[in-house]
């Protein structure tokens, strides 16, 4: 049963198009990756099921049609976006970030309840609470993005590159956390990722995005294995 | 010695009006990257709505409400219809487009009020309190204990409300601010809000010690630029201080240096601001270089 | 001008190419508007020939304030003080030493140019905004100067000063030599801007305006262009100031205030912001719709101003001189 639905999605900005009708579908709590190239326009789509740009076409979660939604709206509906560079509020503390996650829902024992849970998931964040977040390392901003987006208990966690700028230890940290997060509370998870490997070992199915198009769908292990596609479309070895 | 303190206690005075303008000046720029030139004259126009309300029959504090009330609303509508429009746009722009609102709000005053001074009662009772040689007026010091109300007050807003939170989240990242739920447009205009309410606040501080009249915030403004210069365009907190040191600097200035006396005290908030731009452009509290790239 | 003379932009291979190519249809505007100017003094009454005169002195004005603000994306609120200076210099030279008019001149455009100059160092490392600052509080404190130093400048009272006779061979009254100095200063001023503005320069100013950035990958030396579209700037606004005091023959600080800056910009962003006809009209509006709406409400004229601006830069960025061009392009070809 699909749980977000894109069809035919195009995003231009100004004269140049970046997506030419993108069809998608998430079953509700699985992990789909979106891989791809440089500029094969993978942030954008990101960006347009938050309704950070504007797009054309069917955008749909649980039968709620979201296109044309300001990302306020968007993440009221329960989609967070840790975006790329992270969105890190830097003047502000950890734990105001962590708060924001929760802005829209209403305050008590369960906002309390999960930022003790997040701060069990990232333990140098639990140490670091009252700190400037502006001060964080870039690996413990990739945690504070994960946990903030997590404090809104979202149907949906879209994210941007986690494992950009990181040491691979980290990384794969990071994944197995998605992983765990996404087994325990079947959050759905959209994943846009370079590092097809890392993305393909959590993902169950991905699809590949190419000058805005997709080319390639299918279970994560029929792309990892069906390499020499991988191959000829991602242009680096899977 | 005496007579030296009196100089700086009167410097104190003075400096919590320019520090209460400055304070609204700065919660715009943080939230918009706007410098408003039309602050002081919202804060003039919010003096005579005070005096409007007081002239219909109420007392001080009932009018003092009406007009915080009525500068908030008027704030977010600006922010609505006005700035809303412009958001985005090049410096030239918004320097231009409130130069453009000063204009307006100035002539409006006018216009309704007529270009006469008025007689604006002072809140606070006359005589002076008696220290060590120094005669500190109950007036000085109601304006100080208001300012320093506000600033407690927007201190417990900004670090102790979810709203607080939301509207510092904004300033932070706005963008960000958005992908977390925050309706960013409205807080916007509740910056504007907030800020027009507080400078409804030094308005009606300066009116009694200057007369009401439409241009009445002019020279009010050029100070209160100075104190957010020096104190930093980001930091409300030194948005204060500076404007403190700017009220004493200008008294000692005027009182000690026999070359500025009291006609030319307006070049010190020059003198500050220039200095202070060339030297330390962020301010002395500033987090980083406060230009907008 | 029956020749063809614009080669690029407006090409339509399809067609023959127009008689009223855009060059054409503006030389023929200027030289216009410039015979309508010579004609016009013998026509009007004096008061109205004054009136002009003082559009033509706020035209000089405004093209210096549309050097730095339209062309160099530079923001002056102070433009007023520059004026100011021009004024005043050829006052007090006129008044102590004797200087005869012509002089006062090239005096007064010295003197505020260094003075734009010593402005535009600091201006340097200012951006927008504080800019904007700066010049404001300049202007503020340029009334209380001028007061303080009342052995040179008259003080509050001002200073009163004869103005300069038109000589017998010409045979006009007095109004009409003030028009016809104020005209030829105006239409030098527009002829060396314009020649500036063809040059290396113009180019240098309108990359520093639309991308400081490039502006400094191209080579352009940031720091001592917008020195000089400062100094430059202030010239014009001098000598303005200059002509002014030729034509009013008094001057006080209380003319000089910041409204009159502020007035200035008002005038220039209605007028249109970096176009050549920008400062005439908005002069043309400085001059004439505050003194018709004054007869409304003596707010009335602030206003107007202020919901000018605002709309303006909303609706017509380009300011007036931006939609006349749209209307006359709108005006069908002669084939």
């Amino acid at each position: 049963m699909s749980f977000l639905v894109v069809e035919g999605l195009v995003v231009g900005y100004g004269e140049a198009r970046v997506l030419h009708g993108v069809d998608l579908s998430v079953a509700e709590g699985e992990i789909c990756a979106i891989l791809g190239p440089n500029g094969a326009g993978k942030t954008t789509l990101l960006r347009a099921l938050s309704g950070m740009v504007r797009a054309r076409g069917v955008i749909r979660l649980g039968g709620t049609a979201l296109t044309g939604r300001p990302p306020d709206a968007v993440a009221r509906l329960g989609v967070a976006h840790v975006p790329e560079g992270r969105g890190t509020f830097m003047p502000l503390t950890v734990e105001e970030n962590l708060r924001l996650g929760a802005f829209v829902r209403r305050g008590g024992r369960e906002v309390e309840d999960d930022l003790d849970r997040v701060c069990s998931w990232f333990p140098p964040l639990r140490d670091r609470l009252g700190q400037v977040a502006g001060s964080l390392s870039g690996g413990e901003q990739q945690m504070l993005a994960l946990g903030r987006a997590l404090m809104l208990r979202p149907k949906v966690l879209l994210l941007d590159e986690p494992s950009l700028g990181l040491a691979p230890l980290v990384t794969r940290e990071l994944f197995r956390i998605v992983q765990a997060i996404n087994q325990e509370e079947r959050t759905t998870v959209v994943v846009v990722e370079q590092n097809a490997h890392l993305a393909l070992g959590v993902a169950r199915q991905a699809h590949v995005l190419e000058t805005g198009r997709i080319v390639l769908s299918g279970t994560a292990e029929r792309i990892r294995a069906d390499e020499q596609v991988a191959q000829s479309y991602l242009g680096y070895r899977v | 010695m005496a007579g030296f303190l009196q100089q700086v206690v009167e410097g104190l005075g003075a400096g919590a009006v320019y520090a209460s303008l400055a304070l609204a000046l700065v919660l715009i720029y943080q939230f918009t990257g706007i410098v408003n030139f039309a602050q002081g004259e919202l804060a003039m126009f919010s003096a005579y709505v005070a005096w409007q309300a007081m002239a219909a029959g109420l007392p001080f504090w009932a009018a003092l409400a009406l007009t915080l009330a009525v500068s908030f609303a008027g704030g977010m509508l600006i922010e609505r219809i006005v700035i809303r429009l412009v958001e985005g746009a090049p410096e030239l722009t918004l320097v231009i487009v409130t130069v453009g609102l000063f204009i307006f709000v100035n002539a409006a005053a006018g216009w309704i009020w007529t270009f006469l001074i008025k007689d604006f009662p002072n809140p606070f009772p006359r005589g002076a309190l008696e220290v060590g040689g120094v005669s500190v007026g109950f007036s000085t010091l109601g304006v100080l204990g208001v300012v320093a109300l506000v600033m407690g007050l927007l201190y417990l807003l900004f670090q102790h409300t979810k709203i607080g939170l939301g509207m510092r989240a904004v300033a932070a990242n706005p963008d960000s601010a958005r992908l977390v739920g925050i309706r960013v447009g409205r807080t916007l205009a509740l910056g504007w809000g907030l800020a027009a309410t507080v400078g409804a606040v030094s308005g009606v501080l300066v009116a009694p010690l200057l007369f009401l009249e439409p241009n009445m915030m002019g020279g009010v403004l050029i100070y209160a630029f100075a104190a957010a210069t020096l104190g930093g365009f980001d930091s409300p907190a030194g948005a204060v201080a500076g404007g403190v040191i700017v009220g004493v600097a200008e008294t000692l200035a005027g009182a000690y240096v026999p070359a500025v006396g009291s006609d030319l005290k307006i070049g010190v908030p020059l003198a500050i601001i220039l200095g202070v731009l060339l030297v330390r452009p962020r301010g002395l509290f500033g987090r980083a270089v406060v230009e907008r790239a | 001008m029956t020749q063809v003379e614009d080669a690029g932009v407006d090409a339509r291979p399809e067609r023959r190419r127009p008689r009223w190519t855009p060059t054409g249809r503006r030389r023929a505007a200027v030289a216009a508007l410039l015979a309508a100017a010579l004609y016009a003094p013998f026509q009007l009454v004096p008061f109205h020939v004054f009136q002009l005169t003082m559009v033509l002195v706020y035209a000089v004005a405004l093209l210096g304030l549309n050097l730095l603000v339209g062309h160099a994306g530079q923001i002056s609120l102070g433009h007023g003080a520059f004026f100011a200076v021009g004024a005043y210099t050829a006052a007090v030279l006129t008044h102590g030493p004797g200087l005869p008019y012509p002089l006062t001149l090239p005096a007064a455009a010295v003197v505020a140019f260094l003075l734009g100059l010593a402005f535009g160092v600091p201006a340097v490392r200012l951006r927008g905004l504080y800019l904007a600052l700066v010049t404001l509080a300049m202007a503020i404190f340029l009334v209380p100067l001028l007061k303080r130093f009342e052995g040179v400048t008259g003080g509050s009272m001002g200073l009163t000063l004869p103005k300069p006779g038109p000589p017998a061979w010409s045979g006009l009254a007095e109004d009409q030599w003030l028009y016809f100095l104020a005209l030829a200063v105006a239409v030098a001023s527009f002829a060396l801007v314009g020649s500036l503005l063809r040059s290396r320069v113009g180019r240098a100013l309108h990359a520093l305006r639309d991308d400081e950035g490039a502006a400094e990958v191209m080579g352009v030396r940031l720091p001592a262009y917008k020195t000089l579209a400062f100094a430059w700037s202030a010239m014009f606004a001098g000598v303005a100031g200059c002509v002014y005091t030729w034509v009013i023959g008094f001057v006080s600080p209380d003319s000089f205030t910041v409204n009159l800056s502020i007035t200035l910009l008002a005038g220039l962003v209605v007028g249109g912001l970096g176009s050549t006809a920008g400062p005439v009209l908005g002069a043309l509006f400085v001059m004439f719709v505050p003194s018709i709406a004054q007869d409304l409400n003596e707010a009335a004229p602030g206003v107007i101003l202020g919901l000018l601006i605002i709309a303006v830069m909303y609706v017509a960025p380009t300011g007036l001189a931006g939609l006349a061009g749209r209307l006359i392009r709108k005006i069908p070809r002669k084939e």
